[in-house]
């Protein structure tokens, strides 16, 4: 309640600033506040920090000075060791015996040098010492130098105290020894026989210049170095003595140094507690101190800067950005949404405050419209309910809605029709229980479980049985549709009667069944040449075409479907396939674009026709033939007999006359056998003659066009062997001749077969037969032209000639025999001949006389003599 | 020439028949003529020395016929057939059964004589083998069984001892037995009596 009041407050407030402003003025803020919090913990850190690490460079800085003493005082034990081990100290020594009871004042070196002594301490750089003592074992002193004028210290001037000297070793120790500090190092000492003579102590003072040799190399400006008695505290030796003089105590310089002291720990054997102080000036540090903090500060304000600034461009970013966004935003909704002002000026005023107003607005504006909308879906559910039930009433389909568990939630009409329930009975009922029988269930639930795939498509479609209330079972067709409503899962099930389509398709399949079960092939292409159907029969000629129901058929094969369906009406062709002749029926369905294809196979019939007509042909070549063969051969043989005889005879005489054994009446013998054998020979000719032309003529009307047909037929099969077609040239009209058609056929097949068999001889693209016949004046006549070798001028003459032939196998008897038979029928028979271009003979007989009742009888007798 | 051999001429024409036997006879070989078949047969007895002219087609008997039966019959005549135009079928089956030769009517006379001639040069070498052979046969005949054996053992290429072995009998018995065989197959040598075996064994060796 309290934010309703405050926050119009602010907001008129806020509404007026814009943007930019607030972003510098909180940056600027939250600058200082940054500064301040900075100064509280930054500086303080600082100072902390600073005094620690201010505190480890003292410690420092005195270790390492410490150190460079303590190096100092152990060079002067080595420089001792050299000393007390030098050849000439024990050469001076060979021949000295300090007795005890000898002991008196010791010799004292004043202002020189003993031999034994060389100057090795000036080499070294060290502090050149104020005494060197030689002492026997006792510790009785027995001979002094003395550097200065100043004479060895009370303490030491008999006998050097045992605590002091070490029997084997070198000993330094710093000691106190009247006012002063001394330095007092020493070692034994044996004389070249090695003999134990006793120590030589050397005996350094302390003082200013010692420490300040002892801390060679170190600069001594900012940091002094002292040694300070550790019982009194005060100043025994410094290195800067001006400001730190000697005798003054170290609380004089707290408060302008600062002062770090460490003691000497290993000088256990003298009696003084020296300490080692480092001073380093107070106004040193300070100074160091404000340099860090100054730094420190500068610091602090660069980061108070960038952070203003970096806040102050951010947030001005935003809000240009923000501009823009309600830049468009407002006209968005002016465009879209339809609101005229939405009630602010984006150009002046918090950009933040002016969104969230309009967010406010806007969400207003999106509340009405979902409750518009909702009003509308309502009123469309109700529409839509309403629309349900009228579809539910009026739907031919039963229509049941089960719930998840298959109760029965909705039962329409037609479900009560169809199932024998009534709607206020089947609402409950467990749908699978009451409307199917145990049989179908399985299905159903398959059904259902296919339905409930989320891949759309009819999968929840199948028929079943379904049961009515009174038992009786119907085939129906059952479509599923799921519903999931939060969460819950409904099924629709679309029931549809089948019976009636059932048998219907029964009785279709009883009828495809016609086109399966025929022995004969059965198939139907689509006028694009697909194979759609074939039936079993069909097998030997979908290997032919290497096709299966599906495939295209082979190319020719479309074209001749394409053909049939153009013409609408039924072609026929045949197809040999593996040794089987098909006869295939193309009968074009045109309304449905189908071609049914009907073969038979015709493989016996065409088998049987070809056999019959080859076996008639060869009858009757035979017939034709046998008459003429039979006498050729018979006369061959029977001529042979006289001519091999007259060959005996003649080649015995010949022998006989050359032998010269003939006997005279032996060779007349002889020669009237050749001259009987000669006359047996003729008169077999003349028998023959008489043969031919004795015979009864039997003469009928006929068609010479007719005659030259059937004597075509006959040499059918020469023809094709050579690959050649007979060129008729035929009259139009019949020409009557009244012949004995045997015999005249015998002529005509005689001619036609010389032809043949001189068109062998020549190449084979140039071999031509033409048969012409026409009529001329009261003849009818046949010319029979071959484009064979043709015959010699010479020999034409004798063509007719009986044992003249120009065949290898031949006798001469053909032309000499067809010349009778001609001849006997009062025609001519003669031959022209062009050699290298062919023969042509011909035939005139003459013309029938017409008489109308023989005419038309006639025709009918030579077709059954022809026959028979 | 082939003076004891004679050309016997079967041919049912009359004219062919004399004709033939005036043409071969112009040689000065014999010739004898049959006007059939069965005339041939009923005045031929095997083992005479000549040739047989045949005419293939003849009424009765044919030629073929009269061929056939006379190589069934053993009889080891040559035949030459004489054929009319046009019968080669006959003549090639004539030639199968054995036939000499065969001539196509109407021949040239001097292929027929050249016929007859080699029909009568092959049928004087085939008696001649048939006389060593039978003479050989009777050398044969004379050998008792045991020497049959050793001389089969021997042309067998065996030795003595081989056989001696084989029979159960010394070899010096072997020695006397061989010796025998030599003597009455009149073979000089070991050689000869192979050549004799050889020669009979398609009847005495099998």
């Amino acid at each position: 309640m309290k934010r309703i009041v405050i926050k119009p407050f602010l907001f008129r407030l806020l509404r007026r600033v814009p943007m930019p402003l607030i972003s510098i003025v909180v940056g600027v803020t939250a600058g200082l506040v940054v500064w301040a919090m900075l100064e509280q913990i930054q500086s303080r850190q600082v100072n902390k920090i600073f005094g620690q690490e201010l505190e480890a460079q003292l410690d420092l800085r005195a270790r390492e000075s410490l150190i460079r003493f303590d190096r100092y005082l152990a060079s002067y034990g080595a420089t001792t060791r050299l000393l007390a081990n030098y050849q000439r100290l024990s050469e001076y020594l060979e021949p000295l015996f300090w007795s005890r009871e000898a002991a008196g004042t010791p010799l004292i070196y004043k202002e020189f040098r003993p031999y034994w002594l060389p100057d090795f301490f000036e080499r070294d750089a060290l502090s050149p010492p104020s005494h060197v003592l030689l002492t026997d074992t006792e510790g009785q002193v027995r001979e002094i130098y003395q550097a200065g004028a100043r004479p060895v210290p009370e303490r030491l001037a008999v006998r050097v105290p045992s605590n002091l000297l070490d029997i084997r070793d070198v000993r330094t120790v710093i000691d106190r020894l009247g006012d002063q500090l001394y330095l007092i190092a020493s070692d034994s000492m044996a004389d070249a026989g090695g003999y134990e003579m006793g120590h030589l102590v050397v005996l350094v003072p302390v003082d200013d210049d010692f420490l300040a040799a002892s801390q060679r190399g170190v600069d001594v400006g900012r940091a002094a170095v002292a040694l300070v008695d550790g019982d009194d505290q005060r100043i025994v030796a410094s290195l800067d003595t001006a400001s730190l003089p000697p005798g003054t105590t170290l609380d004089r310089w707290h408060a302008l140094y600062v002062v770090t002291s460490q003691t000497l720990p290993e000088y256990e054997g003298s009696d003084s507690n020296l300490l080692f102080a480092t001073f380093v000036s107070q106004a040193a540090v300070e100074k160091m101190s404000r340099h860090v903090s100054i730094f420190e500060r500068r610091q602090r304000g660069l980061a108070a800067a960038v952070f203003i600034i970096v806040f102050t461009a951010v947030i001005y970013l935003v809000s240009s950005r923000l501009n823009k966004v309600l830049k468009r935003m407002t006209r968005f909704s002016q465009r879209a949404l339809g609101i005229a002002e939405p009630g602010f000026n984006h150009r002046g005023g918090n950009q933040l405050v002016l969104l969230e107003e309009w967010i406010q607005h806007f969400s207003q504006l999106v509340l009405a419209a979902r409750d518009e909308m909702n009003r509308r879906h309502q009123a469309e559910m109700r529409e839509s309910e309403a629309l349900k039930a009228a579809m539910m009433e009026a739907s031919l389909d039963a229509i049941v809605t089960l719930d998840h568990a298959g109760h029965v939630i909705e039962f329409n009409p037609a479900a009560e029709r169809l199932l024998g329930h009534r709607r206020q009975d089947a609402l409950g009922l467990v749908f699978v229980r009451e409307c199917l029988p145990e049989t179908a269930r399985e299905g159903f639930s398959a059904l259902l479980e296919r339905s409930r795939r989320p891949d759309a498509g009819p999968q929840g479609r199948g028929e079943l049985r379904a049961r009515r209330a009174d038992g009786e079972e119907v085939p129906v067709e059952i479509s599923i549709a799921p519903i999931v409503l939060e969460a819950e899962r409904f099924y629709t099930l679309y029931i549809h009667d089948i019976t009636e389509r059932k048998q219907a398709e029964q009785e279709i399949k009883g009828l495809a069944r016609f086109a399966s079960e025929s022995p004969n092939p059965i198939l139907r292409v689509t006028a694009s040449g697909l194979l759609v159907y074939a039936n079993n029969a069909s097998r030997p000629l979908l290997t032919a075409w290497a096709a299966q129901p599906g495939d295209l058929l082979p190319e020719p094969w479309r074209a001749e479907v394409a053909q049939a369906l153009a013409g609408v009406e039924q072609r026929e062709c045949e197809l040999e396939v593996a040794g089987q002749l098909f006869s295939l029926l193309f009968a074009p369905i045109a309304d449905l674009g189908y071609v049914n294809i009907y073969a038979r196979d015709i493989t016996a019939v065409r088998r049987a026709e070809q056999e019959s007509r080859q076996h008639q042909a060869e009858l009757v070549h035979v017939c034709r033939l046998s008459t003429m063969g039979e006498v050729a051969t018979g006369m061959a043989h029977e001529l042979n007999q006289p001519l091999a005889a007259i060959v005996n005879y003649a080649s015995g005489c010949t022998r006989r006359l050359q032998g010269g054994a003939g006997e005279t009446e032996a060779l007349i013998g002889a020669m009237g056998q050749i001259t009987a054998q000669a006359q047996r020979a003729s008169e077999i000719i003349r028998r023959l003659r008489a043969l031919v032309g004795k015979q009864p003529p039997i003469r009928a009307q006929a068609d010479l066009n007719h005659l030259v047909r059937e004597v075509c037929s006959f040499v059918e099969f020469e023809t094709r062997r050579l690959d050649l077609a007979i060129a008729l040239a035929l009259a139009p009209e019949p020409i009557p001749v009244r012949v004995d058609l045997v015999q005249v056929e015998q002529v005509l097949l005689n001619l036609v077969r010389n032809a043949l068999d001189a068109l062998e001889e020549v190449d084979a693209f140039t071999r031509h037969l033409g048969i012409r016949t026409w009529q001329e004046g009261d003849e009818a006549r046949v010319a029979i032209r071959d484009t064979g070798p043709g015959i010699v001028p010479e020999r034409i003459e004798a063509l007719f000639d009986a044992f003249v032939t120009t065949k290898e196998g031949g006798m001469g008897m053909g032309l000499a025999i067809s010349q009778t038979i001609i001849e006997n029928h009062e025609g001519r028979i003669w031959a022209e001949s062009a050699p290298g271009r062919g023969t042509t003979f011909f035939i005139a007989l003459p013309l029938a006389v017409a008489e109308a009742e023989e005419t038309a009888q006639q025709p009918s007798q030579v077709g059954n003599s022809n026959a028979s | 020439m082939h003076h004891d051999a004679t050309v016997f001429v079967v041919d049912d024409d009359q004219a062919m028949r004399t004709s033939l036997q005036w043409l071969i006879e112009s040689t000065g070989m014999s010739v004898q003529t049959f006007e059939s078949a069965d005339a041939f047969l009923a005045n031929h007895y095997p083992g005479r020395a000549g040739c047989l002219l045949l005419d293939v087609r003849m009424p009765g008997m044919s030629g073929l016929e009269l061929q056939s039966y006379l190589a069934r019959e053993g009889y080891r005549l040559p035949v030459i057939l004489i054929t009319g135009h046009g019968d080669v079928s006959m003549a090639v089956k004539a030639m199968k059964a054995g036939a000499f030769d065969f001539i196509e009517k109407p021949f040239h006379d001097e292929d027929l004589l050249d016929s007859i001639r080699n029909a009568l040069d092959y049928d004087e070498r085939h008696r001649a083998s048939q006389a060593t052979r039978a003479q050989i046969a009777m050398r044969l005949a004379e050998l008792t069984p045991r020497e049959h054996e050793v001389m089969a053992m021997v042309t067998d290429g065996k030795s003595n001892k081989e056989i001696a072995a084989a029979l159960g009998v010394s070899a010096k018995t072997v020695e006397a037995h061989r010796a025998r065989v030599m003597e009455k197959m009149r073979a000089g040598s070991l050689a000869e009596l192979v050549r004799m075996a050889l020669i009979a064994a398609p009847e005495s060796m099998l």
